[in-house]
């Protein structure tokens, strides 16, 4: 703040002053001035003139009333210093063929007065002429005034002006104590207490100085500190209530995410129980292998002991062998039905949220039979052709297996649900099939899930990768399988899931991953 | 017939001119005198009956402002225009009318008179000098008012 409002103030009434002060001492005395000189002039020449007038008046009609009274009134004038009869004389030439008129000073008052008729009005005298003609005589009066009657209102004037421009001052300084008091003391009581309540006191009150705008101000102030309180109250009830609701919000959230926690694990063991079927059958092949390798190994080494019996070494070492191979085989399908199980296992358990390099056509494969075998064994009548198209380029993607095969097994299980539905109604010539393709575009693989079921209607499409939408009946489906398959593809992954579909034709989800390093 | 009787009236006529022209001239430098004859008047207050030439030129000539009995001296003459005023100008003031008026004018003009009444007919004058006391005029002849007298000058009413 260059300048403050106290000062704004000063400035104002003192530029006030001078512009007064400038009229009263210097602009108008001058013109005041002039005006009594130009007045004072008139006034000597309109006397001049009378008593001009008066001199023709009394030698025209020798009627002196007029001159005498003109005279009179002249010579009683204080400002009076002379007035003077001049007459022309008229000089011929030698030859009087030319002549001239000569003025000369016929008489003055007062006669101690000696008068040139040359004079003119000076600093201290005023002179006027008036001439006159009577009976073809030229006549002139030449009356002089002096000026100190003029220098004494000039004086006055001064003094006047000196005066004015004093109580202007005085009163221009009152104005302005007048005005710091009534603006300038309530501002600045207005800015402290303005400062204090921005610092969070409230409590701060102006008094009202004055039934102006100022003291209106202070008023709205006061009511503005009110409201504010009063806003500030209610602000921290409601803060309070927030912070309670924020509580409870907080509480359901956690309630939330237990809850989501829960249906993500149910999700995970529905899938699973849609994978238990396929699974037993998984392992009911390479367990078949074990019991029967088991069975004709036990006969194996009973026959090797009758041949030990009888000496054959040769044919006990060739029984020795085929024991040796069937246990291999025994082996074979153990590790396989291990593997199986930790298959399931790896399935069951939670995400670590690593990525590690899998072979996405060996997973795709796995959990493509898998979800098959799942679907037969609970349904014997179901029957579907099942096609791959792998593309042995794409190796080895970092991805997390667990989130992935979800998406994978969810995507597979969906396709063979819709080809049984379409089964069910039992078209002819209908061959349900489900394909999986994968394929290296650039820097993305490319997992496409197709089926030849009835595809998606249109008007779902934009609700099948909400959280709980399902076109299952209540209790066969938890309605988070895509929701779950989007979000692991999108924000786990960074990739992208697609739908193409065509109703009665069939659907193709698409699963776009980024190769990332 | 008519011319001779023409002839015969012209005849007397020219012995009965020269004695009439005589009557006439007669007639002429009486008139003429009386014409150049002057009364000295004033109101009955104020001027004394009687006084000298030179004491009425000093009062007419603005010398003398106050009467004895101390009332102002108030001239009232005839206008130089008029033959009274002119005569007046000529045996009082010995001035011609432009030089009376110049005179007066001088006078005023230095405060040191009051200028004369001037008029245009001996009745104003005469009226004016009755209701002024210590008013003074010129005229031809005597006033037939009551407040006015004539005032002998060197012992004799008109000079």
């Amino acid at each position: 703040m260059l300048i403050n409002l106290k000062t704004k103030i000063w400035l104002t009434i003192c530029s006030i002053v001078l512009i007064f002060s400038f009229f009263t001492l210097l602009y108008f005395p001058q013109k005041q001035e002039k005006l009594l000189v130009d007045n004072y002039n008139n006034e000597v020449q309109n006397l001049s003139n009378t008593v001009a007038l008066g001199f023709k008046i009394a030698l025209r009609e020798q009627n002196f009333e007029g001159v005498q009274t003109a005279i009179k009134f002249v010579q009683s004038d204080p400002r009076f210093h002379f007035v003077s009869w001049l007459t022309f004389d008229t000089i011929w030439n030698a030859d009087k063929t030319k002549f001239q008129l000569q003025k000369k000073v016929n008489l003055t008052f007062p006669e101690k007065e000696h008068i040139d008729t040359s004079i003119i009005t000076n600093d201290s005298l005023i002179v006027k002429q008036s001439d006159f003609v009577v009976n073809n005589t030229p006549g002139a009066i030449l009356l002089g005034f002096n000026t100190s009657k003029i220098l004494e209102e000039k004086r006055k004037i001064t003094n006047a002006s000196l005066l004015v421009s004093g109580l202007i001052l005085i009163i221009g300084i009152l104005i302005g104590f007048l005005l710091a008091r009534n603006i300038s003391i309530p501002v600045l009581a207005l800015r402290k207490a303005a400062i204090k309540v921005g610092e969070g006191d409230l409590s701060q009150k102006i008094t009202k100085f004055h039934k102006d705008e100022i003291g209106d101000l202070s008023e709205a102030f006061n009511k503005m500190i009110g409201d504010l309180s009063k806003a500030r109250t209610e602000l921290n009830e409601k803060n309070h209530t927030l912070i309670d609701t924020n509580q409870k919000l907080n509480n359901t959230l956690v309630e939330l995410k237990e809850t989501h926690a829960q249906l993500i694990h149910s999700e995970k063991m529905a899938s699973l129980g849609e994978l238990t079927a396929g699974i037993a059958h998984e392992i009911q092949n390479p367990l078949n292998f074990v019991n029967n390798f088991s069975e004709l190994n036990a006969e194996l080494i009973q026959e090797m002991n009758e041949e030990i019996e009888k000496g054959n070494m040769e044919e006990v070492k060739s029984i020795a062998n085929d024991v040796l191979q069937n246990e291999q085989k025994i082996n074979h399908h153990g590790k396989r039905a291990d593997s199986i199980v930790k298959g399931m296992l790896q399935h069951s358990r939670n995400s670590t949220g690593a990525k590690e390099p899998t072979d996405l056509n060996a997973l795709s494969d796995e959990y493509l039979r898998l979800a098959y075998h799942g679907l037969r064994a609970k349904d014997k009548f179901f029957n579907a052709n099942m096609k791959t198209d792998f593309d042995p380029a794409i190796g080895k993607i970092d991805v997390i297996p667990q989130d992935l095969g979800r998406v994978i097994l969810n995507l597979i299980t969906n396709a063979f649900h819709a080809v049984k539905e379409t089964t069910k109604k039992g078209m002819e010539g209908y061959n349900p099939t489900v394909t999986v393709i994968t394929k290296k575009e650039g820097e993305a693989v490319i997992l496409t899930v197709k089926d030849n079921g009835d595809g998606v209607p249109q008007k779902i499409i934009d609700k099948i990768f909400q959280p709980f939408f399902t076109t299952k009946p209540t209790g066969q489906g938890t309605g988070l399988g895509l929701s779950m398959s989007y979000d692991i593809v999108t924000k786990g992954h960074g990739g992208t899931i697609n739908i193409e579909t065509k109703e009665g034709e069939g659907a193709a989800f698409i699963v776009t991953l980024p190769l990332t390093k | 017939m008519k011319q001779l009787f023409n002839y015969r009236i012209s005849i007397c006529s020219n012995y009965l001119r020269l004695p009439l022209i005589a009557f006439l001239l007669s007639m002429s430098i009486q008139v003429k005198a009386q014409e150049k004859s002057l009364v000295a008047i004033s109101h009955q207050s104020g001027a004394p009956a009687a006084m000298k030439m030179s004491e009425l030129r000093s009062v007419l000539m603005g010398e003398k402002q106050r009467w004895k009995n101390g009332s102002r001296v108030i001239i009232a003459l005839m206008k130089t225009s008029t033959s009274i005023g002119k005569t007046t100008s000529e045996r009082i003031y010995d001035m011609t009318g432009d030089e009376l008026n110049k005179f007066w004018l001088a006078l005023v003009f230095q405060g040191k008179a009051q200028a004369p009444n001037f008029f245009n007919s001996v009745t104003e004058l005469e009226n004016f000098v009755a209701q002024n006391p210590g008013a003074i005029g010129v005229l031809n002849k005597s006033a037939n008012d009551s407040d006015i007298k004539d005032i002998l000058i060197d012992g004799q009413k008109m000079f």
